[in-house]
């Protein structure tokens, strides 16, 4: 197999640095998260995944869409603002390469093609690290991923101790790989087998919780939630945003930024309605976006299994234990609500 | 199984089964060992759930919000932080007393969940054990004043303004909005938050240092003589900004300008900015 030791992988990162932003594992002020190799911070290749997930690279949480300047009530100067740098995410881990999927979905497909999205997804390289051990809070085998590594990541690259072996899986990541000529040898060597300790059965959710959405299930889920924007936020594929403009005096831009379910504001329509009034409503939502609707649209869970939300949840409300919870309620009990 | 969980469970049951309370909330454990998040229990099947150990670390009084048109009683279990926490709701004339039984709960601290070290928030609690409680558990533990926890404000206090300037702009540049640190907040208890006021808008939407900014020290002003150093906010808190050094210089400050004050160790006394003095000193005016 073809393989890379640890110490030159870094002179490949910086190859691919002098043409392209490449974003790495780091650890920021005590926070770990995507950041572009050369900035301030440690390196944290060895960590499983990130506390932030690189979600933010392809789907800013505040984007300028476009600016203009007003005079006399005519547009003098209007900028869109969807041009994009070749990014290269150096590190992924196979639930957030998932995580990109997802969004794939939702920005691309199904008769609208998200603009500001595509001209940075184009533009992405994703080189992803498989993980050769887990976070007792990951479960993306059982959301239907690997930890071992993900098809759809141009690179796939698996830690063997001193070296990463390499496989280029698209035309894209041939390309790279060719650009680090002298630094890749071949070597034999078996890639460790890896399993998540947490397991849920996932099975068949989304067709019974399609019948749970009365289910007092979700008074008792809800109960601890606090309604913050923690789990929505850290969530490598929620993709929820809100729209405004920031205007001054005759200029200003219009931008879209990240926006959360779990807020109280978020379905609140003009006349102050609001179809979600309380976090029953909103936990509900957020679950089943989560576990059916997308599903049902695109054919795959919308959530990944990192884990992120049970860790960093201030009190710990848990997607793994709703999942179990579903699963005690009887077949028969939910077809009858 | 500890001999509080014990009691909290005999406690509880009879609470319940005497149909004294409709809700007793308390703790139970989650999935993994260092979790041990709020529970809320509502009959008597239920009440094995219930638990005491070092992860206990949310607070139980803000959930009565929750129930704040209800009727019934609620019974909730309240340490020191979570008693001044009823404290605080009460004076903000949120929640009616009479609606709630307390069971104190003399605290010896919690462990932080990732570093298993005793979380900050109990390192610098003044108050272990309950100010106001209906039934006690437990012995009371020493308190002491704890004026160290005042150490990292006199710290940056040290700094010159460009470097604390350089300080606040690092942490609120890490700031996700999230709004943890709000909503776990018993003094944050508005119904309508400033930052939720789009037609005024106090408060735009996109992240970036200044609305970050904006944010966190309107809430820090917001709350400042009316936050009972629970911690919880720098506890729930995902990015790690120490939150609670922005709340103790305020506090540090009311103490030098207005004298000693601890908020909520009772319902009575007015917080120093609330409170009108006809002798009140104006320096400033
Ligand atoms: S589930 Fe947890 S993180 Fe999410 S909104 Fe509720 S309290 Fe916040
Ligand atoms: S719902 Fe939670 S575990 Fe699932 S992908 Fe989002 S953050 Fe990760
Ligand atoms: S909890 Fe932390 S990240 Fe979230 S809004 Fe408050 S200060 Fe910002
Ligand atoms: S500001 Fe923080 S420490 Fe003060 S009452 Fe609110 S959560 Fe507790």
């Amino acid at each position: 197999m073809k393989t890379i030791t640890k110490a030159n992988m870094m002179d490949a990162i910086a190859i691919l640095a002098q043409d392209a932003q490449v974003l790495v594992p780091m650890t920021v002020d005590g926070i770990s998260k995507f950041s572009l190799w050369g900035s301030e911070g440690t390196l944290a290749f060895s960590a499983v995944n990130t506390l932030l997930p690189p979600k933010d690279s392809l789907f800013p949480q505040t984007e300028k869409m476009y600016s203009y300047q007003v005079e006399n009530q005519t547009i003098t100067s209007l900028d869109i603002h969807n041009e994009a740098k070749q990014q290269i995410i150096f590190g992924i881990r196979p639930c957030d390469m998932q995580s990109i999927q997802c969004m794939d979905d939702v920005f691309l497909t199904k008769t609208f093609v998200d603009d500001f999205y595509r001209v940075k997804r184009e533009k992405l390289i994703t080189v992803c690290i498989g993980c050769n051990k887990t976070a007792p809070t990951c479960f993306c085998e059982s959301m239907g991923g690997s930890p071992a590594g993900h098809g759809a990541a141009d690179i796939q690259l698996c830690d063997l101790g001193n070296s990463y072996s390499i496989v280029a899986q698209t035309a894209a990541g041939q390309a790279v790989v060719e650009k680090w000529q002298g630094l890749v040898r071949d070597e034999e060597g078996s890639v460790p087998e890896v399993s998540c300790t947490l397991k849920v059965d996932a099975q068949g959710l989304p067709a019974q919780l399609s019948k749970m959405f009365n289910h007092p299930i979700w008074q008792e889920v809800s109960r601890k939630c606090i309604g913050c924007g923690t789990c929505t936020y850290l969530c490598p594929t929620c993709y929820c945003f809100d729209i405004d403009v920031q205007n001054n005096g005759n200029e200003g831009y219009r931008f879209r930024c990240w926006d959360s379910c779990m807020f109280s504001d978020y379905a609140r329509m003009a006349g102050g309605h609001d179809p979600r009034p309380s976090k029953n409503e909103r936990i509900r939502n957020r679950f089943l976006h989560k576990l059916e609707y997308f599903n049902e649209r695109y054919g795959k869970n919308l959530c990944v299994g990192c884990g992120r939300c049970l860790t960093k949840c201030p009190v710990h409300v848990d997607i793994t234990l709703f999942i179990d919870k579903v699963k005690e309620v009887s077949s028969i009990e939910s077809v009858q609500l | 199984m500890n001999e509080f969980t014990v009691k909290m469970r005999e406690i509880a049951r009879e609470l319940l089964e005497k149909g004294e309370v409709h809700m007793i909330i308390g703790w139970e454990k989650g999935r993994f060992p260092q979790q041990s998040p709020p529970a809320f229990i509502t009959s008597a099947d239920q009440i094995d759930r219930l638990i005491w150990d070092e992860y206990c670390l949310a607070g139980t009084a803000k959930y009565l919000l929750d129930d704040k048109f209800e009727h019934r009683k609620v019974g909730l279990f309240a340490r020191g932080c979570d008693s001044r926490a009823i404290n605080r709701l009460v004076q903000d004339g949120q929640i009616d007393k009479e609606k709630l039984y307390i069971i104190g709960i003399c605290c010896s601290g919690m462990k932080d969940s990732a570093s298993n070290e005793t979380a900050l928030k109990c390192q610098e609690c003044t108050h272990p054990n309950p100010v106001v409680f209906d039934l006690l558990i437990g012995e009371p533990v020493p308190e002491s004043d704890k004026p160290e926890r005042f150490k990292a404000v006199e710290e940056l206090e040290k700094k010159s303004a460009d470097e604390k300037y350089e300080y606040w702009t690092k942490q609120f540049s890490k700031c996700i909005r999230c709004y943890a640190c709000r909503n776990i907040c018993p003094a944050c208890n508005c119904r309508e938050c400033f930052v939720e006021q789009y037609r005024v808008g106090w408060q735009g939407k996109q992240n970036n240092l200044a609305e970050n900014q904006v944010f966190g020290l309107t809430r820090a002003y917001h709350i400042g003589d009316r936050c009972i150093e629970c911690g919880e906010c720098a506890r729930a808190c995902p990015m790690d900004l120490p939150l609670m050094e922005l709340n103790r210089k305020l506090i540090k400050d009311m103490n030098q300008l207005f004298g000693p004050y601890k908020a909520s160790l009772d319902t009575e006394d007015t917080p120093p900015l609330g409170k009108y003095r006809l002798d009140d000193i104006e320096e400033f005016m």
